[in-house]
């Protein structure tokens, strides 16, 4: 995956279509500029689905290799040093930042005589965009202050690219995007924190859970609310825990336990392999990782993981991620787990447990796709295996602590008008709505993000009548009280993911864990001394 | 017996080349639950793929898009390229060669590394989400004219010369001579123009935030993001946009043949 972010600032723009008449004067310019004029714009993330969009140009050399680092159009471009001077700050003084952010006033709306229209970016396709038009067109007919208008954006990386791109009146009012997109969201500036919207409106956020609302809060900040989470979970055949003697109800729950179950079912030959492991950057390359980090207490990066301050490296390379590798090698080495390479197609670990010739018992994926896996199953697509014989269980951990990182999306208010700001809240009170969530946690496989939306039907049979899709809630809940417990917030960490996936890739292929670690590592603080350079950091 | 050797030999190559062209077709027209226990038999048929890959992928506002933007792309890359080929062939003025040199050039600036900056002047022009956005920038190429005055340079000078004598200016030659010789090339660039255009990903994603504006390869990607579920739908939705593309192959394809067999034979 060649993902790149191009590193375009306001103030080069004229220069840079200067330069462009120069390229089209002069062909030998081209190989020159082609690095640092915009390599791919595609920042693939939660779907495998853009290498269309991630072609790197044929003739991009050498600096395509560079870190990617965005600074989205709309930057103050470093002259705003709020969030740079907050780095030395202790944490006593973290509500000077909420003041110093741009303001929302939800009252401004009850001034409105005309419908306010507000547009929302998401990158919820079939199914789950047809769930949230149906349910979106259910608000605007319920009153008259707020018009909204839906724009599928054709995907998670696709929305990515275009808000990045937009300047900042060509942006929406609300966008939705992945989980790891929280840093740089927050240093576009472009966004009003949910938190000032929150407080204006005195909105009770009790119901949400505090590993939900979390993810999306740094340095005291509340900067986007939760919409649509999911967290990796494991999945195993039952049959083959019968056939090997093991209790196909009692899946293992840690490290040590994985290793004697995968051991016991490779040696009974319930099955031809353990478990399967990939080396995908959304999956076993990087965000498994994080998780395992996490379930350990460990952080990730320093500065509490980004939270307390931008994070400035990484911490994988040091004991904990250490012996994290070295488990992940000993499972393939020892423990018949079998290493199915980079995940290209999103579910091949997953595909492992359904091979005619040599299948895996137990795969590790994310607990959104339980419902695709029994529809699957329950189509008939894949002879011999049927809905009934999947179970599943929590991510097994370093130890018992089961908690998750939370993954999935989050939706951010846009700086823009202050009645469409007040429109935005609007909106978002009602997507956040116990209601709404236990609509579109039973109709997608999410998990709801505040627990009072399981008091509500649908969602409430859904998990009594099938609790494997409960297992995600549950494991999002047991997480420690402990800062480890919301994941990293690193500007460029989706290619932090993509160098970290190499390093995973390199030890299950039987590489030394130390040195890939060190040397992932270098890389990614490569990245992440860029990124915080290019942004005033 | 060498003839049925051959003939024997080109079957072979065309069921390879077919079957999976067939095995596509097949799965179409398959319900989920039986695409892989037998994906070659065309038996448990249904239509209803096709309307599910319609309504997820909205497909129909999407291969209007294409169309609209494919044919004037289309007409306007034959149309610059042709009069720009003309020109750098058939006409005298100051620093052609450089000039020349400098279209070429453009050639080695990859898309990628001009898009970000092509962006913001869609946005400074208010041309985000529109046709004007999704076109303009590809009305004329480089390839295109190269590929138009290498046809030109080999017609003969005298020609031109001896239409002259006729009293045919620079539009007579270029309409009664220039362009009918040079048809097969011209209807070469006609066809790539289109599949390019057609098959354009990154930049109608780019450049459109409203689905109003949305292309078939647009479509195709929303339908494969929830496709490991209906791979048959995601087949079917592939069909439906390849169809277009199959009918203007189908018919250029004859005009290539003409062009070529209309020179072949001295009138």
């Amino acid at each position: 995956m060649h993902a790149h972010r191009s590193r375009l600032q306001p103030h080069r723009t004229r220069r840079r279509i200067v330069g462009v008449a120069l390229l089209a004067l002069s062909g030998t310019l081209a190989a020159a500029c082609s690095g640092s004029g915009g390599d791919s714009l595609s920042n693939a993330g939660i779907d495998r689905e853009t290498t269309v969009a991630t072609q790197a140009p044929v003739t991009t050399t050498g600096a395509s290799t560079e870190p990617g680092v965005t600074t989205a159009p709309g930057d103050t471009g470093g002259t705003d040093t709020t969030l740079a001077d907050t780095t030395v700050a202790p944490p006593t003084t973290q509500p000077a930042l909420l003041d110093s952010l741009p303001k929302c006033d939800v009252s401004v709306l009850d001034a409105e005589t005309s419908p306010v229209e507000i547009t929302f970016w998401h990158g919820l396709s079939n199914e789950n965009g047809d769930k949230l038009d149906a349910l979106t067109d259910v608000y605007n007919n319920s009153q008259t202050k707020v018009k909204v208008n839906l724009q599928f954006q054709g995907g998670y990386n696709e929305t990515i690219d275009k808000y990045l791109q937009s300047s900042q009146e060509n942006r929406p009012d609300i966008v939705q995007l992945p989980e790891y997109m929280v840093q740089q969201m927050v240093d576009t500036k472009s966004i009003v924190p949910t938190q000032a919207c929150a407080e204006s409106a005195d909105y009770d956020m009790s119901a949400f859970l505090p590993e939900a609302l979390g993810a999306y809060a740094t340095q005291g900040v509340q900067w986007s609310m939760p919409f649509n989470m999911s967290v990796p979970v494991l999945f195993f055949l039952k049959p083959d825990f019968v056939e090997a003697g093991l209790d196909p109800e009692a899946p293992p729950q840690n490290f040590q336990e994985l290793l004697d179950v995968s051991k016991t079912i490779v040696s009974t030959g319930a099955a031809t392999y353990s478990l399967a492991l990939d080396s995908d950057f959304d999956g076993g390359g990087g965000w498994y990782i994080e998780q395992w980090l996490s379930k350990g207490g460990n952080f990730y990066a320093d500065n509490e993981n980004g939270r307390a301050a931008p994070a400035t490296k990484v911490l994988y390379d040091e004991a904990p991620g250490l012996e994290l590798m070295t488990y992940l090698q000993t499972m393939v080495k020892e423990a018949g787990a079998v290493y199915v390479g980079d995940n290209a197609s999103g579910q091949d670990t997953l595909l492992q447990l359904a091979n005619a010739d040599a299948p895996a018992a137990m795969a590790v994926s994310t607990s959104a796709a339980l419902g695709t896996v029994l529809s699957v199953l329950g189509s008939g697509l894949i002879p011999g295996i049927t809905g009934d014989d999947v179970g599943v269980g929590p991510m097994p951990g370093p130890d018992n602590a089961n908690g998750a990182l939370v993954g999935g999306n989050s939706l951010y208010i846009v700086d823009k008008d202050p009645a469409k700001v007040a429109a935005s809240w609007d909106f978002m009170a009602y997507l956040e709505s116990a209601e709404f969530q236990s609509e579109f946690a039973a109709a997608s496989g999410y998990v709801p993000v505040r627990s009072d939306a399981l008091d509500l039907e649908p969602i409430k049979s859904v998990y009594v009548n099938d609790p494997r899709f409960k297992v995600a809630y549950d494991q999002l809940l047991s997480a420690a009280d402990a800062p480890t417990s919301s994941g990293p917030v690193i500007g460029p960490l989706f290619q932090v993911r993509v160098v970290t996936a190499a390093a995973v890739a390199d030890v299950l292929t039987g590489g030394d864990p130390q040195s890939a670690l060190t040397n992932a590592a270098q890389q990614a603080n490569d990245l992440i001394a860029n990124y915080n350079l290019a942004n005033g950091g | 017996m060498r003839r049925v050797g051959r003939y024997a030999l080109l079957t072979l190559m065309a069921v390879i080349v077919l079957f999976p062209i067939y095995v596509m077709v097949v799965g179409a027209f398959k319900p989920a639950d039986k695409l892989l226990i037998d994906p070659l038999l065309p038996t448990n048929l249904i239509f209803s793929n096709f309307g599910d890959a319609w309504r997820f992928g909205r497909l129909g506002r999407a291969l209007w898009n294409s169309l609209v933007v494919s044919v004037l792309i289309t007409v306007a890359q034959v149309v610059t390229s042709v009069l720009a080929a003309y020109a750098f062939v058939f006409l005298r003025f100051p620093l052609k060669s450089l000039a020349f040199g400098l279209f070429l050039g453009t050639l080695l600036v990859p898309l990628e590394a001009t898009m970000t900056v092509n962006r913001r002047t869609m946005e400074d022009l208010d041309w985000i989400n529109s046709y004007k956005g999704l076109t303009i920038p590809f009305l004329a190429t480089a390839f295109g004219i190269f590929m138009i005055r290498q046809v030109f340079l080999q017609i003969p000078k005298e020609m031109r010369e001896a239409a002259q004598m006729d009293g045919l200016g620079h539009f007579g030659f270029m309409r009664e001579v220039a362009v009918p010789l040079s048809r097969p090339t011209i209807g070469a660039l006609a066809l790539f123009a289109f599949l390019s255009s057609w098959n354009q990903y990154l930049w109608p994603v780019l450049i459109t935030t409203d689905e109003k504006y949305n292309t078939v390869q647009t479509g195709l990607k929303a339908l494969k993001q929830g496709g490991f579920s209906q791979p048959n739908v995601l087949i079917a939705g592939t069909i439906i946009i390849a169809l277009p593309i199959f009918v203007v192959l189908i018919s250029f394809q004859r005009q290539l043949v003409r062009g070529l067999t209309a020179g072949a034979v001295k009138g």
